[in-house]
Protein backbone atom coordinates (compact mmCIF):
# COMPACT_ATOMS: atom_id res chain seq x y z
CA UNK A 1 0.00 0.00 0.00
CA UNK A 2 1.18 3.60 -0.84
CA UNK A 3 2.08 6.29 1.65
CA UNK A 4 3.86 9.33 2.42
CA UNK A 5 3.63 12.25 5.14
CA UNK A 6 1.74 14.03 2.98
CA UNK A 7 -0.35 14.39 0.00
CA UNK A 8 1.65 16.04 -3.23
CA UNK A 9 1.83 16.37 -6.85
CA UNK A 10 2.53 13.60 -8.77
CA UNK A 11 2.85 12.05 -12.17
CA UNK A 12 1.55 8.92 -11.61
CA UNK A 13 -2.01 8.46 -13.41
CA UNK A 14 -5.06 8.97 -10.40
CA UNK A 15 -5.80 5.43 -9.15
CA UNK A 16 -9.02 4.62 -6.60
CA UNK A 17 -6.41 2.78 -4.52
CA UNK A 18 -6.34 4.06 -0.88
CA UNK A 19 -2.92 6.03 0.09
CA UNK A 20 -2.13 6.81 3.80
CA UNK A 21 -1.37 10.13 4.81
CA UNK A 22 -0.02 9.74 8.61
CA UNK A 23 0.80 13.25 8.81
CA UNK A 24 -3.01 13.86 8.44
CA UNK A 25 -3.70 11.83 10.90
CA UNK A 26 -1.14 13.10 13.43
CA UNK A 27 -2.63 17.00 12.47
CA UNK A 28 -6.27 15.50 12.90
CA UNK A 29 -5.09 13.11 16.02
CA UNK A 30 -2.99 16.26 18.15
CA UNK A 31 -6.20 18.48 18.04
CA UNK A 32 -8.55 16.06 19.30
CA UNK A 33 -5.99 15.22 21.86
CA UNK A 34 -5.56 18.74 22.71
CA UNK A 35 -9.66 19.94 22.74
CA UNK A 36 -10.27 17.17 24.83
CA UNK A 37 -7.56 16.74 26.96
CA UNK A 38 -7.88 21.13 27.67
CA UNK A 39 -11.69 20.08 28.41
CA UNK A 40 -11.29 17.69 31.25
CA UNK A 41 -13.02 18.32 34.14
CA UNK A 42 -14.86 21.69 32.47
CA UNK A 43 -18.12 21.75 31.18
CA UNK A 44 -18.46 22.33 27.74
CA UNK A 45 -21.53 22.68 25.96
CA UNK A 46 -22.61 19.70 23.99
CA UNK A 47 -23.21 21.82 20.86
CA UNK A 48 -19.51 22.89 21.36
CA UNK A 49 -18.36 19.33 21.03
CA UNK A 50 -20.59 18.71 17.92
CA UNK A 51 -19.28 21.91 15.88
CA UNK A 52 -15.51 21.19 17.15
CA UNK A 53 -16.06 17.42 16.03
CA UNK A 54 -17.56 18.52 13.05
CA UNK A 55 -14.80 21.12 12.12
CA UNK A 56 -12.40 18.61 12.84
CA UNK A 57 -13.96 16.11 10.38
CA UNK A 58 -13.98 18.62 7.84
CA UNK A 59 -10.56 19.28 8.12
CA UNK A 60 -9.65 15.40 8.04
CA UNK A 61 -12.14 14.97 4.56
CA UNK A 62 -10.17 18.06 2.81
CA UNK A 63 -6.62 16.67 4.00
CA UNK A 64 -6.99 12.92 3.06
CA UNK A 65 -7.17 10.09 0.44
CA UNK A 66 -8.85 11.09 -2.06
CA UNK A 67 -9.51 14.29 -1.44
CA UNK A 68 -6.09 15.41 -0.64
CA UNK A 69 -4.37 14.13 -3.36
CA UNK A 70 -6.71 14.69 -6.14
CA UNK A 71 -6.24 18.54 -4.62
CA UNK A 72 -2.05 18.33 -4.34
CA UNK A 73 -2.14 16.95 -7.84
CA UNK A 74 -4.65 16.25 -10.14
CA UNK A 75 -7.32 18.70 -10.20
CA UNK A 76 -7.51 22.34 -9.40
CA UNK A 77 -11.23 22.30 -8.82
CA UNK A 78 -10.45 19.50 -5.64
CA UNK A 79 -8.02 21.84 -4.52
CA UNK A 80 -10.43 24.39 -4.83
CA UNK A 81 -12.77 22.51 -3.05
CA UNK A 82 -10.36 21.52 -0.40
CA UNK A 83 -9.61 25.94 0.34
CA UNK A 84 -13.52 26.21 0.80
CA UNK A 85 -13.79 23.68 2.99
CA UNK A 86 -10.57 24.25 5.11
CA UNK A 87 -10.87 28.14 5.33
CA UNK A 88 -14.87 27.90 4.93
CA UNK A 89 -16.00 25.37 7.09
CA UNK A 90 -13.48 23.72 9.19
CA UNK A 91 -12.09 27.08 10.52
CA UNK A 92 -15.79 28.66 11.53
CA UNK A 93 -17.22 25.22 12.89
CA UNK A 94 -13.75 24.60 15.49
CA UNK A 95 -13.73 28.53 16.34
CA UNK A 96 -17.87 27.98 17.22
CA UNK A 97 -16.95 24.79 18.77
CA UNK A 98 -13.77 26.54 20.94
CA UNK A 99 -14.97 27.83 24.68
CA UNK A 100 -13.32 31.57 25.73
CA UNK A 101 -11.24 29.94 28.16
CA UNK A 102 -10.06 27.36 25.82
CA UNK A 103 -8.71 29.76 23.11
CA UNK A 104 -7.26 31.86 26.08
CA UNK A 105 -5.10 29.42 27.45
CA UNK A 106 -4.08 27.83 23.67
CA UNK A 107 -2.88 31.25 22.46
CA UNK A 108 -1.32 32.30 25.56
CA UNK A 109 0.73 29.05 25.80
CA UNK A 110 1.91 29.73 22.41
CA UNK A 111 2.81 33.55 22.68
CA UNK A 112 -0.08 34.31 20.10
CA UNK A 113 -2.39 36.65 22.21
CA UNK A 114 -0.67 39.80 20.55
CA UNK A 115 -0.31 38.94 17.57
CA UNK A 116 -3.99 37.56 17.20
CA UNK A 117 -5.05 40.87 18.75
CA UNK A 118 -3.46 42.93 16.19
CA UNK A 119 -4.59 40.84 13.51
CA UNK A 120 -8.08 41.11 14.22
CA UNK A 121 -7.31 44.99 15.72
CA UNK A 122 -8.66 46.78 12.54
CA UNK A 123 -11.11 45.11 10.46
CA UNK A 124 -9.29 46.86 7.51
CA UNK A 125 -6.33 45.23 8.25
CA UNK A 126 -7.94 41.58 8.28
CA UNK A 127 -9.70 42.45 5.23
CA UNK A 128 -6.35 43.31 3.77
CA UNK A 129 -4.77 40.26 5.01
CA UNK A 130 -7.47 37.60 4.46
CA UNK A 131 -7.32 38.36 0.30
CA UNK A 132 -3.61 38.92 0.21
CA UNK A 133 -3.37 35.16 1.72
CA UNK A 134 -6.90 34.36 -0.59
CA UNK A 135 -4.74 35.55 -3.80
CA UNK A 136 -1.06 34.42 -2.71
CA UNK A 137 -2.25 30.99 -1.85
CA UNK A 138 -4.31 30.57 -5.39
CA UNK A 139 -0.99 32.29 -7.35
CA UNK A 140 -0.03 29.76 -9.85
CA UNK A 141 3.60 30.34 -8.97
CA UNK A 142 2.65 29.56 -5.58
CA UNK A 143 0.72 26.26 -6.18
CA UNK A 144 3.14 25.06 -8.69
CA UNK A 145 5.76 25.77 -6.09
CA UNK A 146 4.35 24.58 -2.57
CA UNK A 147 2.28 21.63 -4.01
CA UNK A 148 5.46 19.85 -5.39
CA UNK A 149 6.51 18.74 -2.37
CA UNK A 150 5.55 17.20 1.06
CA UNK A 151 6.68 20.62 3.58
CA UNK A 152 5.13 22.65 0.85
CA UNK A 153 1.84 21.37 0.32
CA UNK A 154 1.12 21.09 4.24
CA UNK A 155 2.51 24.80 4.68
CA UNK A 156 -0.56 25.67 1.93
CA UNK A 157 -2.67 23.36 4.12
CA UNK A 158 -1.80 25.62 7.16
CA UNK A 159 -1.56 28.44 5.44
CA UNK A 160 -5.41 28.17 4.20
CA UNK A 161 -6.35 27.56 7.76
CA UNK A 162 -4.70 31.00 8.68
CA UNK A 163 -6.62 32.16 5.97
CA UNK A 164 -9.75 31.05 7.51
CA UNK A 165 -8.69 31.95 10.81
CA UNK A 166 -8.14 36.01 9.94
CA UNK A 167 -11.60 35.87 7.68
CA UNK A 168 -13.59 34.29 10.52
CA UNK A 169 -12.01 35.53 14.04
CA UNK A 170 -13.03 39.35 13.84
CA UNK A 171 -16.72 37.29 13.18
CA UNK A 172 -16.71 34.17 15.14
CA UNK A 173 -13.71 34.38 17.71
CA UNK A 174 -15.03 32.86 21.48
CA UNK A 175 -12.92 35.69 22.24
CA UNK A 176 -14.96 38.91 22.56
CA UNK A 177 -12.00 41.69 21.94
CA UNK A 178 -11.23 39.63 18.85
CA UNK A 179 -14.98 39.98 17.51
CA UNK A 180 -15.66 43.45 15.42
CA UNK A 181 -18.11 45.27 17.97
CA UNK A 182 -21.00 45.42 16.41
CA UNK A 183 -23.43 43.13 14.47
CA UNK A 184 -23.92 45.32 11.76
CA UNK A 185 -19.81 45.84 11.22
CA UNK A 186 -19.41 41.97 11.11
CA UNK A 187 -21.77 41.83 8.64
CA UNK A 188 -20.15 44.10 6.36
CA UNK A 189 -16.88 43.13 7.11
CA UNK A 190 -18.01 39.05 5.91
CA UNK A 191 -19.51 40.72 3.04
CA UNK A 192 -17.10 43.04 1.40
CA UNK A 193 -13.93 40.50 2.59
CA UNK A 194 -15.37 37.70 0.43
CA UNK A 195 -17.04 39.35 -2.17
CA UNK A 196 -14.82 41.98 -3.71
CA UNK A 197 -11.69 40.94 -4.46
CA UNK A 198 -11.98 37.63 -4.34
CA UNK A 199 -13.44 38.03 -7.58
CA UNK A 200 -10.61 38.72 -9.07
CA UNK A 201 -8.55 35.26 -8.90
CA UNK A 202 -11.94 33.42 -9.58
CA UNK A 203 -12.53 35.56 -12.72
CA UNK A 204 -8.91 34.91 -13.84
CA UNK A 205 -9.29 30.80 -13.11
CA UNK A 206 -12.90 30.74 -14.77
CA UNK A 207 -12.44 32.97 -17.87
CA UNK A 208 -8.54 32.50 -18.66
CA UNK A 209 -7.28 31.06 -22.21
CA UNK A 210 -5.47 28.45 -20.90
CA UNK A 211 -4.76 26.35 -17.59
CA UNK A 212 -2.57 28.50 -15.32
CA UNK A 213 -1.29 26.27 -13.33
CA UNK A 214 1.52 24.23 -14.14
CA UNK A 215 0.65 21.63 -11.38
CA UNK A 216 -2.78 20.27 -12.87
CA UNK A 217 -1.97 21.20 -16.58
CA UNK A 218 0.42 18.14 -16.81
CA UNK A 219 -1.19 16.18 -14.32
CA UNK A 220 -2.42 12.92 -15.55
CA UNK A 221 -6.11 13.59 -16.26
CA UNK A 222 -9.15 12.34 -14.08
CA UNK A 223 -12.69 12.06 -14.98
CA UNK A 224 -12.39 12.88 -18.71
CA UNK A 225 -12.23 16.77 -18.06
CA UNK A 226 -9.98 18.90 -19.86
CA UNK A 227 -7.17 21.17 -17.90
CA UNK A 228 -8.80 24.11 -18.82
CA UNK A 229 -12.76 22.82 -17.94
CA UNK A 230 -11.08 21.87 -14.59
CA UNK A 231 -9.74 25.12 -13.89
CA UNK A 232 -13.06 26.52 -14.95
CA UNK A 233 -14.79 24.34 -12.22
CA UNK A 234 -12.40 25.26 -9.75
CA UNK A 235 -13.42 29.13 -11.01
CA UNK A 236 -16.97 28.45 -10.25
CA UNK A 237 -16.20 26.56 -7.16
CA UNK A 238 -14.16 29.29 -5.48
CA UNK A 239 -16.95 31.95 -7.10
CA UNK A 240 -20.46 30.24 -6.19
CA UNK A 241 -19.34 27.76 -3.19
CA UNK A 242 -18.38 30.64 -0.56
CA UNK A 243 -21.93 32.62 -1.14
CA UNK A 244 -24.18 30.44 0.82
CA UNK A 245 -21.94 30.07 3.78
CA UNK A 246 -21.46 33.82 4.01
CA UNK A 247 -24.83 34.38 3.50
CA UNK A 248 -25.69 32.15 5.82
CA UNK A 249 -23.15 33.26 8.61
CA UNK A 250 -24.55 37.01 7.50
CA UNK A 251 -27.96 35.71 7.91
CA UNK A 252 -27.61 34.36 11.45
CA UNK A 253 -25.54 37.23 12.51
CA UNK A 254 -28.54 39.51 11.02
CA UNK A 255 -31.49 37.68 13.05
CA UNK A 256 -29.30 37.70 16.61
CA UNK A 257 -28.50 41.46 15.60
CA UNK A 258 -32.62 41.75 15.32
CA UNK A 259 -33.11 39.20 18.35
CA UNK A 260 -30.33 41.82 20.58
CA UNK A 261 -32.19 44.83 19.56
CA UNK A 262 -35.09 43.43 20.94
CA UNK A 263 -37.15 43.76 17.53
CA UNK A 264 -39.65 40.94 16.71
CA UNK A 265 -37.49 39.29 13.45
CA UNK A 266 -40.98 39.22 11.67
CA UNK A 267 -42.93 42.19 13.22
CA UNK A 268 -42.41 45.84 11.57
CA UNK A 269 -40.93 47.96 14.31
CA UNK A 270 -43.31 50.15 15.63
CA UNK A 271 -41.95 53.44 17.39
CA UNK A 272 -44.27 54.85 20.09
CA UNK A 273 -44.20 58.70 20.45
CA UNK B 1 1.49 47.21 7.47
CA UNK B 2 -1.80 47.96 5.90
CA UNK B 3 0.12 49.99 3.25
CA UNK B 4 2.57 46.94 2.99
CA UNK B 5 -0.25 44.73 2.94
CA UNK B 6 -2.21 46.68 -0.10
CA UNK B 7 0.52 46.93 -2.07
CA UNK B 8 1.18 43.33 -1.76
CA UNK B 9 -2.22 42.89 -3.12
CA UNK B 10 -2.37 45.40 -5.65
CA UNK B 11 1.10 43.57 -6.99
CA UNK B 12 -0.62 40.07 -6.54
CA UNK B 13 -3.62 41.05 -8.91
CA UNK B 14 -1.68 42.80 -11.76
CA UNK B 15 0.70 39.71 -11.80
CA UNK B 16 -2.20 37.44 -12.16
CA UNK B 17 -3.96 39.81 -14.21
CA UNK B 18 -0.69 40.03 -16.71
CA UNK B 19 -0.69 36.19 -16.72
CA UNK B 20 -3.95 35.76 -17.77
CA UNK B 21 -3.74 38.52 -20.21
CA UNK B 22 -0.72 37.31 -21.55
CA UNK B 23 -1.48 33.47 -21.94
CA UNK B 24 -3.42 33.95 -25.05
CA UNK B 25 -0.79 36.46 -26.55
CA UNK B 26 0.97 35.90 -29.94
CA UNK B 27 4.28 37.72 -29.79
CA UNK B 28 4.77 38.54 -33.03
CA UNK B 29 8.70 39.51 -31.74
CA UNK B 30 9.43 36.05 -30.57
CA UNK B 31 9.81 33.22 -32.33
CA UNK B 32 8.91 29.77 -30.53
CA UNK B 33 8.33 28.96 -26.72
CA UNK B 34 9.52 25.46 -27.58
CA UNK B 35 13.01 24.40 -27.73
CA UNK B 36 14.18 25.96 -30.86
CA UNK B 37 16.94 23.48 -32.72
CA UNK B 38 19.88 25.47 -34.01
CA UNK B 39 19.04 25.19 -37.19
CA UNK B 40 15.98 24.32 -39.44
CA UNK B 41 15.93 20.55 -39.98
CA UNK B 42 14.60 18.68 -43.31
CA UNK B 43 11.46 16.55 -42.54
CA UNK B 44 12.70 12.33 -42.68
CA UNK B 45 11.51 10.63 -45.10
CA UNK B 46 10.79 6.64 -43.36
CA UNK B 47 7.70 4.32 -44.19
CA UNK B 48 5.49 2.99 -41.56
CA UNK B 49 2.19 0.81 -41.84
CA UNK B 50 -1.14 3.34 -40.38
CA UNK B 51 -3.73 1.66 -38.28
CA UNK B 52 -5.70 0.78 -41.50
CA UNK B 53 -2.62 -1.12 -42.67
CA UNK B 54 -1.28 1.05 -45.68
CA UNK B 55 2.32 1.91 -45.47
CA UNK B 56 2.70 5.60 -44.81
CA UNK B 57 5.33 7.78 -46.47
CA UNK B 58 5.63 9.85 -43.42
CA UNK B 59 7.47 12.87 -46.15
CA UNK B 60 4.71 12.70 -48.84
CA UNK B 61 2.16 12.32 -46.75
CA UNK B 62 2.54 14.96 -44.68
CA UNK B 63 4.07 17.38 -47.03
CA UNK B 64 2.32 21.20 -46.88
CA UNK B 65 1.16 20.64 -43.53
CA UNK B 66 2.24 21.27 -39.98
CA UNK B 67 3.24 18.44 -38.80
CA UNK B 68 3.66 16.90 -34.87
CA UNK B 69 5.30 14.11 -34.89
CA UNK B 70 5.82 11.55 -31.09
CA UNK B 71 7.08 8.67 -30.35
CA UNK B 72 4.33 6.40 -27.92
CA UNK B 73 2.61 3.50 -26.98
CA UNK B 74 -0.63 2.96 -25.71
CA UNK B 75 -0.48 1.77 -22.27
CA UNK B 76 1.94 4.78 -21.15
CA UNK B 77 0.71 5.64 -17.99
CA UNK B 78 1.65 9.69 -17.60
CA UNK B 79 3.80 11.46 -20.37
CA UNK B 80 2.07 10.18 -23.66
CA UNK B 81 -1.85 10.92 -22.75
CA UNK B 82 -0.70 14.35 -21.30
CA UNK B 83 1.02 15.38 -24.58
CA UNK B 84 -1.87 14.05 -26.77
CA UNK B 85 -4.51 16.02 -24.29
CA UNK B 86 -1.91 18.76 -24.64
CA UNK B 87 -2.18 18.91 -28.06
CA UNK B 88 -6.25 18.31 -28.54
CA UNK B 89 -6.55 20.92 -25.92
CA UNK B 90 -4.97 23.87 -27.71
CA UNK B 91 -5.69 22.55 -31.71
CA UNK B 92 -9.56 21.93 -30.47
CA UNK B 93 -9.77 25.51 -29.54
CA UNK B 94 -8.52 26.46 -32.91
CA UNK B 95 -10.24 24.72 -35.83
CA UNK B 96 -8.99 26.46 -38.89
CA UNK B 97 -5.32 25.31 -37.51
CA UNK B 98 -6.56 21.98 -36.49
CA UNK B 99 -7.29 21.43 -40.13
CA UNK B 100 -4.10 22.27 -41.48
CA UNK B 101 -2.54 19.98 -38.77
CA UNK B 102 -1.21 16.47 -38.99
CA UNK B 103 -0.50 14.61 -35.31
CA UNK B 104 1.43 11.39 -35.90
CA UNK B 105 1.67 9.16 -33.20
CA UNK B 106 4.17 6.54 -33.96
CA UNK B 107 3.76 3.47 -31.38
CA UNK B 108 7.04 1.73 -30.51
CA UNK B 109 5.54 -1.04 -28.51
CA UNK B 110 4.36 -3.00 -31.54
CA UNK B 111 4.04 -6.18 -29.35
CA UNK B 112 0.82 -4.52 -27.43
CA UNK B 113 0.14 -1.89 -29.78
CA UNK B 114 -2.10 -3.42 -32.78
CA UNK B 115 -3.28 -1.00 -35.37
CA UNK B 116 -7.01 -1.35 -33.74
CA UNK B 117 -5.53 -0.40 -30.51
CA UNK B 118 -3.80 2.45 -31.41
CA UNK B 119 -6.50 3.67 -33.59
CA UNK B 120 -9.37 3.09 -30.73
CA UNK B 121 -6.55 4.83 -28.38
CA UNK B 122 -5.82 7.84 -30.33
CA UNK B 123 -9.68 8.39 -31.08
CA UNK B 124 -10.54 8.92 -27.38
CA UNK B 125 -7.98 12.49 -28.75
CA UNK B 126 -9.04 13.13 -32.05
CA UNK B 127 -10.17 10.52 -34.85
CA UNK B 128 -8.13 12.61 -37.07
CA UNK B 129 -4.72 11.88 -36.02
CA UNK B 130 -2.51 9.52 -37.68
CA UNK B 131 -1.40 6.34 -35.77
CA UNK B 132 1.27 4.38 -37.39
CA UNK B 133 3.40 1.05 -36.57
CA UNK B 134 6.11 -1.29 -37.64
CA UNK B 135 8.38 -3.94 -37.25
CA UNK B 136 11.06 -3.18 -34.66
CA UNK B 137 13.52 -2.56 -37.49
CA UNK B 138 11.40 -0.08 -39.42
CA UNK B 139 10.68 1.63 -36.28
CA UNK B 140 14.42 1.77 -35.19
CA UNK B 141 14.73 3.37 -38.84
CA UNK B 142 11.99 5.92 -38.23
CA UNK B 143 13.72 6.86 -34.42
CA UNK B 144 16.96 7.02 -36.45
CA UNK B 145 15.97 9.11 -38.75
CA UNK B 146 14.99 11.37 -36.34
CA UNK B 147 18.22 11.04 -33.66
CA UNK B 148 16.09 9.68 -30.90
CA UNK B 149 17.27 6.57 -29.01
CA UNK B 150 15.61 3.24 -29.92
CA UNK B 151 12.79 2.57 -27.43
CA UNK B 152 13.74 0.48 -24.55
CA UNK B 153 11.09 -2.36 -23.99
CA UNK B 154 10.61 -3.47 -20.04
CA UNK B 155 10.43 -6.93 -19.14
CA UNK B 156 7.30 -8.21 -21.29
CA UNK B 157 6.64 -11.01 -19.83
CA UNK B 158 4.73 -8.72 -17.54
CA UNK B 159 1.52 -7.66 -18.99
CA UNK B 160 2.16 -3.94 -17.63
CA UNK B 161 5.70 -3.46 -18.54
CA UNK B 162 7.23 -0.23 -19.46
CA UNK B 163 8.47 1.39 -22.75
CA UNK B 164 11.40 4.04 -22.11
CA UNK B 165 10.68 6.15 -25.20
CA UNK B 166 11.85 9.56 -26.60
CA UNK B 167 9.73 12.31 -24.85
CA UNK B 168 9.74 15.00 -26.78
CA UNK B 169 7.44 15.78 -29.88
CA UNK B 170 8.59 16.83 -33.01
CA UNK B 171 7.27 19.48 -35.15
CA UNK B 172 7.83 20.99 -39.03
CA UNK B 173 6.29 23.43 -40.53
CA UNK B 174 4.50 23.37 -44.21
CA UNK B 175 7.46 24.74 -45.11
CA UNK B 176 8.56 20.96 -43.99
CA UNK B 177 11.75 22.11 -41.93
CA UNK B 178 11.53 21.40 -38.93
CA UNK B 179 12.22 24.23 -36.31
CA UNK B 180 11.26 23.28 -32.78
CA UNK B 181 10.84 20.09 -30.45
CA UNK B 182 8.47 19.95 -26.95
CA UNK B 183 9.83 18.25 -24.09
CA UNK B 184 7.17 16.90 -21.60
CA UNK B 185 6.04 19.75 -19.52
CA UNK B 186 5.35 22.23 -22.25
CA UNK B 187 2.10 24.21 -21.01
CA UNK B 188 -0.68 24.88 -23.80
CA UNK B 189 -0.04 28.66 -23.54
CA UNK B 190 3.55 27.60 -25.72
CA UNK B 191 1.69 25.27 -28.10
CA UNK B 192 -1.04 27.65 -28.40
CA UNK B 193 1.70 30.21 -29.47
CA UNK B 194 4.06 27.99 -31.38
CA UNK B 195 1.57 26.68 -33.58
CA UNK B 196 0.31 29.54 -34.64
CA UNK B 197 3.84 30.71 -35.63
CA UNK B 198 4.87 27.49 -37.40
CA UNK B 199 1.60 27.26 -39.31
CA UNK B 200 3.20 30.80 -40.80
CA UNK B 201 5.92 29.61 -42.45
CA UNK B 202 5.19 28.51 -45.79
CA UNK B 203 2.81 25.92 -46.73
CA UNK B 204 -1.16 26.43 -48.04
CA UNK B 205 -2.28 28.49 -44.78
Amino acid sequence: MNWSWWCTSSLRPWRWELTLYPGVWVVVGALLVLYFRLARNKVLARSQKIYFLLGVLTLWVASDWPLGPLGAGYLASAHMVQFVLYAMVAVPLMLMGTPEWMMRRVLARLRLYRITRRVTGSLLFSGILYNALLVTTHAPITVDTLRAGQLGSFAMDMLWIATGLVLWLPVLSPIPEFRAKTYLARILFLFLTTSVIAVIPASALTFGDFPLYNTYELAPRVFDITALEDQQIAGLIMKVATIPITWLAIGVMFFRWARQEGVPSTQPRHVDS
Amino acid sequence: MVLLVSGLVAGLILAACSTVAGSGDIDATGRFQGVELSEPTPKPSFVLTDTAGQPYDFQASTQGKLTLLYFGYTYCPDICPVHLAQITSVLDRNPPLRENTEVIFVSVDPGRDSPEVIRNYLDGFSEDYIGLTGSMDELRTAEEALGVPAAILGDTSDPDYLVGHAAQVFAWAPDGLGYTMYPFGTRQSEWAHDLEVLANLGGER
